[in-house]
């Protein structure tokens, strides 16, 4: 187990350097000039501010500044919020984006084993039929289309209520973050729950349920301790790439919803070309993904004892 | 024990009947017959096949039945929703109005009354249309002056009377013309008189729906009438019929969905067939080969998937720029193709590997088969079946990776239109316009719908352990 | 003379997209203290469903009892409440299946599997149990039984799964173990330590055994009484001798000459029963075995033979063939009692 996990760690930060090194250059391939936006730059400011982005350098140069900086754990100042450290904005907004996205993937994996778990029981009567079409919904739809449309809903509820009843943009109460989590967990929740249904449905026929059945437990006790373990096992596996799946949507979720995360941010930079803000958010959230992952690969190892003592 | 039962001797005579020994009961089908036979059962399935050609109808023949251009700006019918063909009348061009005032009546009160009535008598001066409205009441007693303001519901209350257009600064001065964004439905206005500074507490309002009015000149340049047109002011004339409404410039949207199926389409189903055929090569390489090359193959897959995704693909999109003039479609379509082969490769070489150690290759081989037969008939044809499941569920994962990238703005360039770069557009005027986005928005849904349910009946249909299950 | 577990008139169906399949139709048989009963068939004869019936785990739907009676110790166990139905599940009557790598739960501890019946059915702490559990796994002889109870399925081989099975099995002294093709997923040599497990502990815990098969040879090894079955029913039963050496049925006969043997004969040929089972969709309306059987007679193809005695009445020896009919002629095919060609 150890030598796995040092090799899944090493495997990441091969993945991270890579990630950080392609940001790189792709921020320099870029046809024109990041400078080049502001109206109005005299020659002096603009030598000036090539000196101080270091964009005056060579390539390699600039490279390794970079990788140095970035290994410090300092990205550098943003080009368009003027005297903002990446860093700052980064420590700023990412709890808000990981509030977001913790919800939003607990919602979805709460949601999708309980309802995958159902629709197993009512296999093919009407609760079943009802949650598997509201699922294939879940998958078939953007998350952007549902943070719009979640979005238009609350404010036409609220009209219609003629008081608040949730806001319908913005952050600070849990208030703020139950439709957004919501929207944003929901194609995660569809996904999962499809996956438990048919997860569950494999394992009823597995014949130690028959053993258990044949051993004189209780339905209960089988389905909690034989059927559900065994059947969750697979949902968890697909956490990983969910978790970013989850972390992307965040990206419009929080646009939609006006949500200050570092996703929002994100975003804006890239629309804006913002170089020092795209690259240390890409390598910041590369980085996170890569660690999720190994981080639901090792969690899935204690819990399935197939891996864990085999590897 | 019972007693058995009295039987005749010819109970006991020997059975005339065949031993019939190994009968088969089932016709002999095809992998592909039976496939074919099982998903025309899977009615969800049938009816999403349906769909997706009646998409790629919509997208191919329809620009040709419905001839308008995407990107023609209709600025008298901005953000129109679905609507019926609509009708304008000719009005002759726009001329100032004076308005009225009475003369024989006082402009300012000689007495400041504790509460000034309501206008009476308020109606337009002349038929409404989108030109202008132009209103007229009768003086007030005691009135200094009147404000006008319009709504688009009725209102309720003193406070719920909506814009303040504005009003007349004496009380004589009875008219008022609004030519504020006129658009053809329903408006409240309402009149409040004024003690010259102050609003009175009672309001009087009116009813008016504006006819859509367009000038002889404005038809003509809009080609709506020839230049040498019988129609006189006063007649009515068709306007360019949008059915699914028109965007905040005034495109057509039904034509801008056609276009833009074109690009999502294109993007969606292209980039999953090369990277799917790139898959299949590399992944078929290397599992053929197998050993040290195939190890490092694998390694290189297994690195290009643990990257994340949506992070290189708008990594990609911005290190290749868009230029002026350019859609982007390009740069998306290979950064897709880039990152999407690997799930195919691995999936293609864990088939091969497996097809390989089967007994059927290896009869085939004592048979004296040869390499490039056993490749093509019996390693592709079973791996044919899991390749194009993978290939319809990339579909919608190509539909959600072009939408999302628009969304955020970092996929098709505008004025290209896709799906996702209308919704991208049409979110912005969602709560006034909520047509704008759901149009596009239901596009894709449906087609991601489509296509997975597709998937899901292919995979059914394909799974030989089916075939014994019925 | 009551028996200990008692059949009568069993009757399953399944509901399939296809219609109904009756897989077992009528079924008798009893089980006495202490005797091996085996029911031996081949595939699909519906034996399996017939012992999982009496459990009540076959899935239900789509099958449903339709049915019949059984009494285990004079009470019905036949379509009891799950909540009923488990103070005799796992306590009265074990069982153990055809592949123990699939049936023993892939993610709990073998010692805690075994714990897990103690601790349902006796309500004893998790500790003792679990020290229970040991114990049944060195009486199973599975070697360092301490290390192995805190072992997982996929860390135990084949044959070492199914001793831990018939440990669990075991936990609360069943009265009955049914084995349901307990050897047909292992090794021969393993084959034969399982089967002497099983005789050795029968005769230490005093239990009787229902064991399915389609193996003579295990039959001939294990077995007292014999029930075979065909296409859902059960066409001849008896004692061992009576079934090996005194077939009354054609198709009992046509798989002993279809099982190889060391003794006799050098030279003599295996002869294999030709054609296939009837559809059970639509059973035929006379015996099932007509269609296959060189002997059939008109009577075979319009009326279903009942259980006749061999022999005198109070026989327990029955077959279900018109041959053991008085009226019958005779023939050399099976062994017709007081008729001239016996034997």
């Amino acid at each position: 187990m150890l030598v796995y996990t040092l090799k899944r760690l090493l495997a990441g930060v091969i993945t991270v350097w890579f990630i950080a090194t392609a940001t790189f250059f792709a921020m320099h391939s870029v046809p024109g000039d990041p400078l080049m936006n502001d109206k109005a730059v005299t020659e002096e400011i603009r030598a000036n501010l090539e000196r101080k982005y270091g964009l005056d350098r060579p390539l390699h140069e600039q490279y390794f500044v970079f990788m140095g900086n970035m290994l410090k754990g300092d990205f550098g100042i943003s080009f368009t919020q003027q005297n903002r450290q990446v860093n700052d904005i980064i420590r700023d907004h990412f709890p808000v984006s990981a509030t977001l996205g913790v919800l939003a993937i607990t919602f979805a994996a709460l949601g999708g084993i309980l309802w995958g778990a159902l629709t197993a029981i009512y296999r093919n009567r009407l609760p079943d039929i009802i949650i598997m079409f509201l699922v294939i919904l879940g998958i078939s739809v953007p998350s952007f289309v549902f943070a719009a449309l979640g979005q238009l809903a609350l404010v036409n509820l609220n009209s219609l209520l003629g008081y608040s009843l949730l806001p319908v943009a913005g952050w600070g109460t849990i208030w703020h973050m139950l439709v957004p989590s919501l929207v944003l967990g929901l194609g995660t929740m569809a996904l999962l729950t499809r996956l438990m249904r048919s997860s569950m449905l494999e394992v009823v026929n597995e014949d130690y349920i028959k053993t258990a059945r044949a051993k004189g437990l209780s339905p209960m006790r089988i389905f909690f301790r034989h059927q559900l373990r065994n059947a969750i096992l697979p949902v968890i596996t697909v956490l990983g790439p969910q978790i970013a799946a989850i972390t992307t949507g965040g990206f419009v979720v929080e646009l939609v919803f006006a949500i200050p995360g570092l996703g929002r941010y994100f975003v804006q930079a890239v629309q804006q070309l913002d170089y020092t803000v795209i690259m240390g958010t890409t390598v910041f959230y590369g980085a996170f993904l890569v660690l999720m992952v190994i981080l639901v690969d090792i969690l899935y190892g204690f819990i399935d004892p197939r891996v864990r003592i085999e590897s | 024990m019972k007693a058995p039962p009295t039987l005749s001797a010819e109970d006991f005579e020997p059975a005339q009947h065949d031993i019939h020994v190994e009968q088969i009961s089932r016709p002999s089908l095809s992998y592909w017959e039976d496939a074919w036979r099982r998903l025309k059962q899977n009615r969800r399935a049938l009816i999403s096949l349906y769909i997706i050609v009646a998409l790629a109808a919509f997208t191919l023949i329809g620009p040709l039945l419905w001839r308008v251009d995407p990107s023609l700006q209709d600025l008298n019918q901005i953000s129109q929703p679905p609507s019926m063909p609509k009708e304008a009348t000719l009005v002759a061009p726009y001329k100032r109005w004076s308005g009225v005032t009475i003369n024989d009546f006082p402009a300012y009160p000689d007495d400041y009354l504790d509460l000034i009535p309501a206008p009476i008598g308020l109606r337009p001066a002349m038929p409404p249309t989108t030109q202008a409205v132009r209103l007229v009441w009768d003086p007030v007693k005691g009135a200094g002056g009147y404000n006008v303001y319009r709504n688009t519901r009725r209102p309720e209350t003193i406070n719920d009377l909506g814009l303040p257009l504005g009003g007349t600064m004496a009380g004589n001065e009875v008219s008022f013309q609004d030519r504020l964004n006129l658009e053809q439905r329903t408006y409240y206005y309402s009149v409040i008189s004024t003690d010259g500074y102050d609003e009175s507490s009672t309001y009087t309002t009116i009813e008016v729906t504006p006819l859509l009015a367009m000038t002889r000149q404005d038809a003509i340049s809009r080609g709506l009438i020839p230049e040498d047109s019988p129609l006189d002011i006063g007649d009515t004339l068709q306007i360019e019929f949008h059915p699914l409404g028109t965007d905040y410039l005034g495109r057509d949207m039904l034509a801008r969905l056609m276009e833009g199926a074109r690009v999502s389409l294109f993007i969606g189903i292209c980039a999953p067939v090369l990277f799917v055929i790139f898959g299949i090569l590399y992944g078929g390489f290397s599992g053929y080969f197998g050993g040290r090359l195939d190890q490092l193959l694998m390694r290189f897959a297994d690195f290009v998937v643990a990257l994340p995704f949506l992070l290189f693909m708008i990594l990609f999109k911005i290190a290749f720029g868009i230029g002026p003039g350019e859609s982007g479609i390009l740069p998306m379509l290979i950064a897709l193709v880039l990152l999407g082969w690997p799930a195919t490769a691995r999936l293609v070489r864990g088939q091969v590997l497996q097809i390989r150690e089967q007994g059927y290759i290896q009869a085939a081989r004592l048979l004296g088969a040869g390499n490039g037969y056993l490749v093509m008939r019996h390693i592709i044809p079973n791996t044919m079946g899991v390749i194009l499941v993978t290939l319809t569920f990339a579909v919608p994962s190509a539909i959600f990776t072009e939408a999302f990238l628009s969304f955020i703005g970092m996929g098709v360039a505008p004025p290209t239109p896709s799906w996702g770069s209308m919704c991208n557009e049409g979110v912005k005027t969602m709560l006034s316009h909520p047509h704008e986005l759901i149009f596009p928005a239901a596009f894709i849904s449906i087609t991601v719908l489509a296509f997975n349910l597709l998937g899901d009946g292919l995979t059914e249909a394909l799974d030989s352990r089916m075939r014994s299950r019925e | 003379m009551s028996h200990l577990l008692e059949v009568n008139d069993l009757a399953v169906e399944f509901a399939t997209y296809g219609g109904n399949v009756k897989a077992v139709r009528s079924v008798s048989f009893h089980v006495d203290e202490g005797e091996t009963l085996a029911i031996v068939g081949e595939s699909g004869c519906g034996k399996s469903v017939t012992v999982q019936s009496l459990m009540g785990i076959i899935p239900m739907p789509p099958g449903k009892i339709t049915g019949g009676s059984a009494r285990l110790k004079d009470k019905e166990i036949l379509g009891l409440p799950p909540r009923e139905a488990n103070r005799f599940r796992g306590v009265e009557i074990g069982m153990i299946f055809q592949d123990p790598m699939t049936s023993l739960n892939p993610t709990m501890t073998i010692g805690d599997q075994i714990a897990e019946t103690l601790r349902v059915h006796r309500g004893i702490s998790r500790q003792t149990a679990f020290k229970r559990a040991i114990e049944l796994l060195e009486k199973t002889r599975i070697p360092e039984a301490q290390k192995r109870a805190r072992q997982y399925p996929f860390e135990f081989s084949g044959g070492m799964l199914q001793r831990a099975m018939i440990a669990q099995s075991l936990a609360c002294n069943p009265s009955i173990l049914i084995a349901d093709e307990p050897t047909t997923a292992l090794d021969v040599t393993i084959q034969a330590q399982i089967l002497e497990l099983m005789m050795e502990l029968q005769r230490t815990e005093n239990m009787s055994i229902i064991l399915i098969t389609h193996d003579l040879a295990i039959v001939a090894r294990m077995a007292t009484r014999v029930a075979v079955m065909y296409a859902g029913q059960i066409v001849e039963t008896g004692t061992v001798d009576e079934i090996f050496y005194q077939s009354a049925h054609p198709y009992t006969a046509g798989l002993r000459q279809a099982m190889p043997s060391n003794v006799g004969d050098k030279n003599k040929q295996l002869t294999p029963i030709l054609g296939s089972p009837p559809d059970l969709f639509d059973p035929p309306k006379g015996c099932g075995y007509c269609a296959r059987c060189p002997q059939a007679m008109n009577v075979c193809l319009s009326r279903l033979p009942p259980a006749m005695a061999v022999g005198d009445n109070d026989s327990e020896h029955t077959a279900r063939c018109w041959l053991q009919h008085p009226d019958a002629p005779d023939t050399q095919a099976v062994y017709q009692p007081g008729k001239q060609h016996a034997g």
